[in-house]
């Protein structure tokens, strides 16, 4: 998937002072445009993100975009971004887009870490279908907002209206029964906007809330932007929003499509994005004897190669991966099934995701041993 | 095509190496020893398939045992240093080529995936042991070891098929159409199956359609009467809400209600939290606070959260509603289990206490109940009988400690005792621990993993492997021992011989099902208790029934059922073997009854009065009127169970019992009469109209007296009143020399009832 957003680069303009004065005049002219109640934005991109007033009612309070919201033109200063492999949700498709306040910067922390983004930076995540029935038609169901403020990261959750004007905020999650054309065959589903609570399940780490794509390992990677093709790390540093320079070698995922890559790296690489932010060290499922995050699957013990299974489904499911045996290995069954309680990943997934399970499937099928 | 090279090579380990075009005819046969082939290449694939894996195999390896002796057999490839990781399967037959039935089959019993199966044999009869190509085609080496048969199992469990089980969620046994049987109930979005049980062991089908339910007993399902109209409900634990199923006034379809309210279900309960008489419902709650649905006693429920298990990010997998401080109201205990960091403060395990007056206190340290170890359900019984509730903390993962058997110290804590229980050694885990006593022995079990740790009444445990791995629990034959369903099958219990007794409870001002009751059992074995609970484990939902083993005990002293809303109730002499009904405020004190031997009886004559009080009578109280004139005899006493009086003076006299027991007295006491038709009433007064001469005498006493002796009679009495003398026409003279010495009553009685007294002295 391309992207093909403008971009913006605030910080690389050198605004003289007085024009970044009128900018801000000019901005206050646009008043009458923010509702009422909100401060005027500090932010001189016209962004606002108050962190006193936020979760702001609607999506549009915060503008993000420009132009048409369903469009997703991001505004000025808001940089759209990409992990190298996504999560699957239930085919969805989704534009991810970051922002921080003026002159603010996130610092590395690590390969495997995730940003540590300044207080009042924004991840914006919208979920969208191409080919939506029955108009066959694009349709956007949720932007997904994450803000930093200084007590930690909050949900934003925004549920779009039907005529794709506005969204407006649900915490309380709420279903959607769609229907879409997947690779020209149609698929229907109950399409689940979460709550604050389930969005916790996942964004969570030490019990508290937190990102999980913003690692260096998933963002190592180019991006076509509106002025060119760059590394995205590179671009963040560039645009101001990283502090460099960056490690020169960093241990990065591989896209899990990219049949270039080894088998175990796209399964390890995609086992981290679907799996891991419940199924790795001090994570909320480490109880159980798989360790799912990329740092930690060089070993096949942590991918539960001949590891028994701690809750019995069949008699026939005797490890989580049996080498060369899918219906003996519980991670397949888990990952090709729909009925809540078997399936993995528990939540976000209502069907199952047929290439991720083809990508498990040929790697359990190559594995001959234990090693 | 007979071409079978039989190749006795070479061996290492004795293993007699055989390469075989195989079939079922050309099987080759084999007794106990080490065998090897290279690979599956008989055409002839082994069917039916006993073993797990389904189809798909294209070749087999045959052989062919005829057992010498009636032998426990088992076939394995378990050498994994020899067959690494060549998954093989084998499948065991009776009966002849192209005609065989399955005897036992496995595919990864053994390490990895090498396979084990253990089955018996007949003496003298052909048994096919076949391995097939269903996964590699690979040869190996298995061996063939005849073991004595071991010692018949404490609990025998027999599969049945009921392809009839429908719906999605196969997970529930309870009674649906209120005739007590435990029916089998399986769900899906717009249906609920029924089998319902009938008395001859068969079950009639039935599948009632209902509205869509907006959430799935994808987690949990629990059954109770939440509208009290004495037909079940049902609830339904989902990853997203909570759905209710309200039957109609006869059961025959259900309504839906469900809140609005997002909960990741774990355990759903029916319980009455607040003790109002009217059923509410429990969820777990896996990532925030547990909530709960309060009753308001015409069908509404209403969203709660707070209070039960506040965690932020939860954490909750089950409760269970018991009283482990016997004050008679229900506590909670609650199993937990989080990961992850700081995310592992959520895992401690939490108790809350019941204060009697609708609020709940966090006991869990208090009790040491408070364990961080990963569990997502406990078995809650009185494994010692002590009359205490215990608990056995079964962990889902190692990860941060093992089992733990929290023994009830009866002071409202508990230690662990699981060294040296069995729980202590056992390393496997599981979601699901409930306990139930399987072999009716008198004490309670645990089923878990496959297993049934069957209680040996010292607080140690001996493991039994069964079939089903998990499952719901009820006597679904209705023989007293209970039954497992899994899916699809039935695992019959078998009976081995134990006595039971099972309940059927009604209760009035409680909950419906007597939900939250604690029943006692009283008799040789001294006491066993229950709490009847609906959703117990992790997923299933199990019989409502209150269930008791009695081993070989043959007399139940009484049963006492401590209801929610505090009355209580006692049956006493109950029968064994069968289903006791008792309704709430059926009774509690005794009703007192008794039988007199005579009711006329001449003065001197003993009565014999025999306790017939009902409802376990504990002590007696007996009143005799007028209250002179007779006394108790050979040893008894105005409490004896059954006294014994002799009657010595005449009159009417009237005889009451009251009949007590722990909880009282009874209300309405029974009387009898007994007419004394001779001797002297004490209510005579000494007369004047009687002239008595000499006195002292020591012989012939002359009689006079001033009036009509027509059809009188005359009496002499002792002073303890005995009569000594008796003549049916008043004489002038008597003879007195017989009689000892001492001070004597001379009565007259007149036949208008009128009594003339006088006193001599015999010296």
């Amino acid at each position: 998937m391309t992207m093909n957003f403008p971009i913006l680069s605030k910080r690389v303009l050198l605004v003289p002072a007085l024009l970044l004065t009128a900018m801000t005049l000019s901005c206050r002219k646009d008043k009458t445009e923010i509702p009422t109640g909100l401060p005027i934005p500090p932010d001189p991109t016209g962004v606002s993100v108050d962190l006193t007033q936020v979760p702001y009612p609607k999506l549009s309070d915060y503008r993000f975009f420009e132009g048409d919201m369903k469009d997703q033109n991001p505004a000025e200063g808001v940089l759209p971004y990409e992990p190298i492999t996504q999560l699957f949700t239930d085919y969805a498709l989704k534009k991810r887009f970051v922002w921080m306040p003026n002159g603010t910067k996130a610092n590395y922390v690590s390969d495997t870490e995730i940003l540590d983004l300044p207080v009042g930076s924004a991840i914006i995540k919208t979920f969208y279908y191409d080919n939506m029935l029955p108009e066959n038609a694009t349709r956007i169901l949720e932007t997904r907002i994450m803000i930093r403020k200084s007590t930690g990261w909050i949900f934003a959750e925004y549920e779009w209206n039907d005529e794709q004007t506005e969204a407006y905020l649900n915490m309380d999650g709420v279903n959607k029964s769609i229907s879409w054309v997947q690779n020209g065959t149609p698929m229907s589903t109950n399409y689940r906007l979460p709550s604050d609570t389930e969005c916790m399940i996942c964004h969570k780490f030490n019990a508290s809330p937190i990102p999980i794509g913003i690692k260096p390992q998933h963002l190592n990677k180019s991006l076509q932007y509106a002025d060119g093709e760059m590394n995205q790390l590179q671009k963040w540093v560039s645009v101001g929003y990283l502090n460099g320079p960056l490690p020169s070698n960093i241990l990065t995922v591989v896209d899990y499509k990219d049949e270039s890559k080894s088998l175990r790296d796209r399964v390890r690489s995609y086992l981290d994005m679907n799996c891991a932010h419940c199924h790795q060290e001090n994570s909320h499922c480490d109880y159980r004897p798989m360790r799912l995050a990329f740092s930690e699957t060089e070993l096949s013990l942590n991918l539960g190669i001949c590891v028994d299974p701690e809750e019995f489904i069949d008699a026939s499911l005797v490890s989580i991966i049996v080498p060369g045996n899918t219906s003996k290995s519980m991670m397949h069954f888990r990952l090709g099934s729909t009925e809540e309680s078997n399936r993995m990943p528990l939540l976000g997934r209502t069907v199952v995701h047929q290439e991720g399970l083809a990508l498990l499937t040929a790697f359990i099928q190559s594995l001959t041993n234990c090693d | 095509m007979k071409k079978i090279l039989y190749s006795a090579l070479f061996s290492i380990f004795g293993v007699t190496t055989i390469i075989a075009q195989s079939t079922c005819a050309t099987a080759i046969e084999i007794s106990a020893g080490t065998y090897s082939f290279a690979q599956i290449q008989g055409n002839d694939v082994p069917l039916p398939v006993c073993s797990t894996g389904g189809t798909g195999a294209t070749a087999g390896q045959w052989y062919k045992y005829t057992a010498t002796a009636s032998y426990e057999v088992t076939v394995t490839t378990n050498f994994p240093l020899i067959n690494g990781n060549t998954d093989n399967r084998v499948q065991v037959y009776t009966g002849t080529c192209g005609s065989l039935s399955c005897i036992a089959g496995d595919d990864d019993s053994g390490t990895g995936v090498l396979c084990v199966v253990t089955f018996n044999v007949v003496q003298n009869t052909d048994y096919y042991i076949a391995f097939d190509n269903r996964w590699s085609s690979n040869g190996f080496t298995f061996e063939l070891i005849e073991n004595v048969p071991p010692p018949t199992p404490d609990v025998v469990l027999v599969a049945q098929s009921f392809p009839n089980i429908l719906g999605q969620y196969k997970i529930a046994i309870a009674d649906m159409n209120g005739d007590y049987l435990d029916d089998i109930v399986s769900v899906s979005s717009t249906t609920v199956h029924i089998l319902y049980q009938q008395t001859d062991g068969t079950f009639e089908q039935e599948a009632i359609t209902t509205t869509s339910a907006q959430f799935l007993p994808t987690w949990s399902m629990a059954i109770g009467d939440y509208n009290k109209d004495g037909f079940n409900d049902l609830m339904y634990g989902s990853g997203q809400g909570v759905s209710f199923f309200r039957s109609n006034s006869d059961g025959t379809a259900y309504t839906h209600w469900a809140a609005p309210n997002y909960v990741f279900s774990q355990r759903t309960n029916f319980v009455d939290i607040n003790n109002d008489g009217n059923l509410d419902a429990f969820a777990c709650h896996d990532v925030a606070p547990n909530v709960y649905y309060i009753n308001d006693g015409d069908n509404n429920l209403s969203f709660n959260q707070g209070g039960f298990g506040d965690h932020s990010t939860g954490g909750h997998y089950a409760t269970i509603w018991f009283d482990y401080d016997n004050d008679g109201d229900l506590d909670v205990f609650i199993s937990k289990c989080s990961g992850g960091g700081q995310g592992l403060a959520a895992r401690f395990n939490e108790m809350h206490r019941n204060n009697g007056d609708g609020t709940y206190s966090n006991v869990s340290t208090a009790a040491n109940m408070n364990h961080g170890n990963q569990t997502w359900s406990s078995a809650v019984n009185d494994f010692d009988n002590d009359g205490f509730m215990d608990v056995i903390v079964g962990v889902s993962s190692f990860s941060h400690g093992g089992h733990l058997y929290m023994h009830n110290n009866g002071d409202g804590t508990f230690t662990d005792i699981a060294t040296g229980s069995g729980w202590d050694t056992y390393n496997g885990t599981s979601i699901e621990y409930v306990s139930y006593d399987f072999n009716n022995d008198g004490w309670a079990d645990v089923f878990t993993n496959g297993r049934i740790f069957l209680n040996n009444g010292n607080n140690t445990f001996t493991v039994q492997t069964v079939a089903p791995n998990v499952g719901a629990v009820g006597d679904v034959n209705n023989d007293g021992f209970l039954d497992i369903q899994n899916g699809t099958t039935i695992y019959f219990n078998q009976p081995n011989g134990n006595n039971w007794v099972k309940l059927n409870l009604k209760g009035i001002q409680s909950n419906s099902n007597g939900i939250g009751a604690r029943v006692e059992i009283y008799g040789a074995w001294g006491k066993q208790i229950r709490d009847v609970q609906s959703g117990i484990g992790f997923r299933h939902m199990g019989t409502l029934n209150p269930h008791f083993g009695l081993g070989l005990a043959t007399e139940i002293d009484s049963i006492i059922v401590r209801w929610p809303s505090g009355e209580v109730d006692m049956i006493c002499n109950a029968e064994i073997n069968t289903t006791i009904y008792i309704e709430e405020g059926s009774g509690l004190v005794p009703i007192a009854a008794f039988s007199a031997s005579a009711t006329e009886v001449n003065s001197g004559e003993v009565v014999a009065f025999t306790d017939a009080s009902t409802l376990c009578p504990n002590a007696w109280s007996w009143n005799v009127q007028p209250a002179t004139g007779w006394v108790y005899t050979n040893g008894t006493t105005a409490n004896s169970e059954n006294p014994e009086i002799q009657f010595n003076n005449y009159g009417l006299y009237t005889i009451t019992l009251i009949a007590s027991n722990q909880n009282g007295q009874s209300v309405e006491n029974p009387t009898a009469q007994v007419m004394v038709n001779s001797g002297v009433g004490l209510d005579a007064v000494l007369s004047s109209a009687i002239k008595i001469y000499p006195n002292p005498t020591s012989g012939e006493l002359n009689i006079e007296f001033a009036g009509n002796l027509d059809n009188a009679r005359l009496s002499v009495v002792s002073t303890i009143g005995a009569e000594v003398l008796n003549f049916a026409v008043v004489p002038n003279s008597i003879d007195v020399h017989l009689l000892s010495n001492g001070t004597y009553f001379l009565v007259i009685m007149l036949p208008n009832g009128e009594k003339h007294t006088t006193l001599f002295v015999k010296k």
